[in-house]
């Protein structure tokens, strides 16, 4: 089935390499040269030490779940899959990608999802975007 | 020479525009606050051209050509909600410059109306936006629609650091509402003006309709018509309008961030700092407050700004309203007196209404009483006044006191 949700449109400038890998199922992530800390979401400076000196390397893809609510409203395309859940995911490489979280039931809340470890995985929306998701292990 | 601006400044006047709520035949943000600023000037007994510094998010010069004014400070930091609590800061800093003595902030924005008008258009306000730009990007694709479907993120995560409940959070919108009940302009005021007015109890919350979990809908802000404006002069011209001044001890502004991608801490906002600032300035602490104007988009934006002004300890904010005793004749400091956000009105940007409100507490104009009911005017003499603006990105903080 066609995807049917908002597709990003890939900034080049600053992004491309993101697009890039997720066409491979690889999650890329910025990372600062001088400081080495990955960042996200991807910059031309380092929000830590602001060096202009950025190159992208292939993460883990794994995480967990920092905080998450249920949207019982939603628009367009997404109004079919309400309710559903979105989270904020912390990288194991540091800092955080926002997502819509799968393996869990939208139906039953649960505080203990906090913390649960996340793998990323990617749909693709058309030859050029594959937008990342997050799935409880 | 720095020096230290607290007392430099005061509110001498506030006013709304002509209607507030859901205006039927419809409006415009600009109609809205012109009315406001005509409203306050007649108030305060100035005439329009005698604004010095012009303060909105509305396009000030925009508001200013209308008016027919040509102010020497012109200002539209639009950062959110909170920007009339930040423009206040901002003319207080003019004033003690000694660039003017007379500032007016103003605030319209059709906030009901302009939805109305753009149904079936997209939301007026939650728009496409540079595509480019982050949190289209990388936070809009997951279906999340505007501040509701994010905030309630730093809900989940209150609960789970600190064990808090959505019944804890309930108690706000059940006393935000008894004082709702006190004001005969809120929306929510009984339910002869409104079928969904009058009181309310922890189960309405509790079982009124999920919005985003853990938000219910009477978690969640109104969404209405509004405009609003204050008028601020210099300690020397204060005491010389019909109406009282009441002071600015202190004043400050930061924030955290402007994506929710970028909060590092989802339990708490900047304003332990702004506050911080603002205490600092006034010489005086959370202890000496009297009154909270406390912005609440949302029960938990209240709840988690208790706990950063310093009112209770962290992850403890809800207290601040346990068994109503921050509402009317309740034990404890009374909060959002006007009904807040939540049972008064909110247009998208609630910050004019907090100024509204603290101005009229602390000159003792606070009187709505109707029907010999007793109105909402408390004895308090100080305040706390909070603005949080974007998805819980920036803050606000003044600290006012009442004249002597």
């Amino acid at each position: 089935m066609a995807y049917n949700k908002p597709i990003p449109d890939p900034e080049p400038y600053s992004t491309q390499p993101f697009w890039d890998g997720a066409k491979q199922g690889k999650l890329m992530l910025p990372r600062c040269t001088d400081c080495n800390r990955a960042h996200f979401y991807p910059r031309i400076i380092c929000p830590f030490c602001h060096s202009r000196d950025i190159e992208w390397f292939e993460a883990s893809g794994e995480g967990w779940v920092h905080t998450f609510a249920v949207q019982h409203r939603a628009f367009g395309g997404w109004a079919d899959e309400a309710p559903f859940v979105t989270a904020y995911i912390d990288l194991k490489e540091g800092d955080r990608m926002f997502t819509v979280l799968r393996g869990v039931d939208a139906a039953k809340p649960d505080l203990s999802w906090v913390g649960k470890k996340v793998k990323v995985e990617f749909d693709e929306a058309n030859e050029n975007v594959h937008v990342p998701y997050w799935r409880v292990v | 020479m720095p020096s230290n601006p607290s007392m430099s400044a005061a509110i001498v006047g506030a006013a709304e525009s002509d209607k507030i709520g859901y205006i039927e035949e419809g409006t415009t943000s600009q109609l809205l606050a012109i009315q406001a600023i005509s409203n306050v000037c007649n108030q305060v007994g100035i005439k329009p051209s005698e604004i010095e510094g012009l303060y909105a998010t509305n396009t000030t010069n925009s508001i200013a050509e209308y008016l027919g004014i040509k102010p020497k400070v012109i200002d539209t930091t639009s950062v959110g909600g909170c920007s009339f609590v930040m423009h206040v800061h901002h003319a207080m800093m003019a004033i003690n410059a000694g660039i003017i003595d007379i500032a007016v902030v103003a605030h319209g924005e059709a906030g009901w109306s302009g939805a109305r008008k753009n149904q079936g258009k997209g939301t007026y306000r939650a728009g496409p936006g540079d595509p480019w730009q982050a949190d289209v990007m990388w936070v809009n694709p997951y279906g999340t629609t505007g501040a509701p479907s994010q905030y309630s993120h730093a809900f989940t995560r209150h609960m789970h650091r600190y064990g808090s409940t959505q019944e804890q959070f309930a108690q706000i919108a059940v006393t935000t509402r008894d004082w709702a009940t006190l004001n005969p302009r809120a929306i929510m005021f009984s339910k002869e003006t409104n079928p969904a007015g009058g009181k309310i109890g922890i189960s309405d919350v509790m079982n009124s309709r999920l919005i985003s979990w853990p938000l219910k809908l009477l978690d969640v802000c109104l969404v209405t018509d509004h405009g609003g404006a204050v008028v601020i002069a210099s300690a020397e011209r204060a005491r010389s309008f019909w109406t009282k001044p009441v002071w600015i001890a202190g004043a400050g502004e930061t924030m955290s961030h402007q994506n929710m991608l970028e909060m590092d801490d989802f339990t708490a906002t900047s304003a332990r700092r702004s506050a911080n600032v603002a205490y600092k300035m006034a010489g005086m602490g959370p202890r000496e407050m009297e009154l909270a104007m406390l912005y609440d988009s949302f029960t938990i934006t209240a709840g988690i700004t208790a706990e950063l002004v310093g009112l209770t300890k962290l992850g403890e904010g809800p207290s601040l309203w346990e068994g109503g005793k921050a509402g009317p004749g309740g034990s404890g400091i009374p909060v959002n007196t006007n009904g807040g956000g939540l049972s008064f009105s909110h247009s998208g940007q609630y910050g004019m209404m907090l100024l509204i409100e603290a101005y009229r507490q602390l000159s003792g104009t606070a009187e709505d009483g109707v029907n010999g009911l007793p109105g909402k005017q408390t004895n308090a003499k100080t305040a706390i006044v909070n603005g949080t603006g974007g998805v819980l990105s920036v803050t606000a903080n003044l600290v006012l006191v009442a004249d002597d």
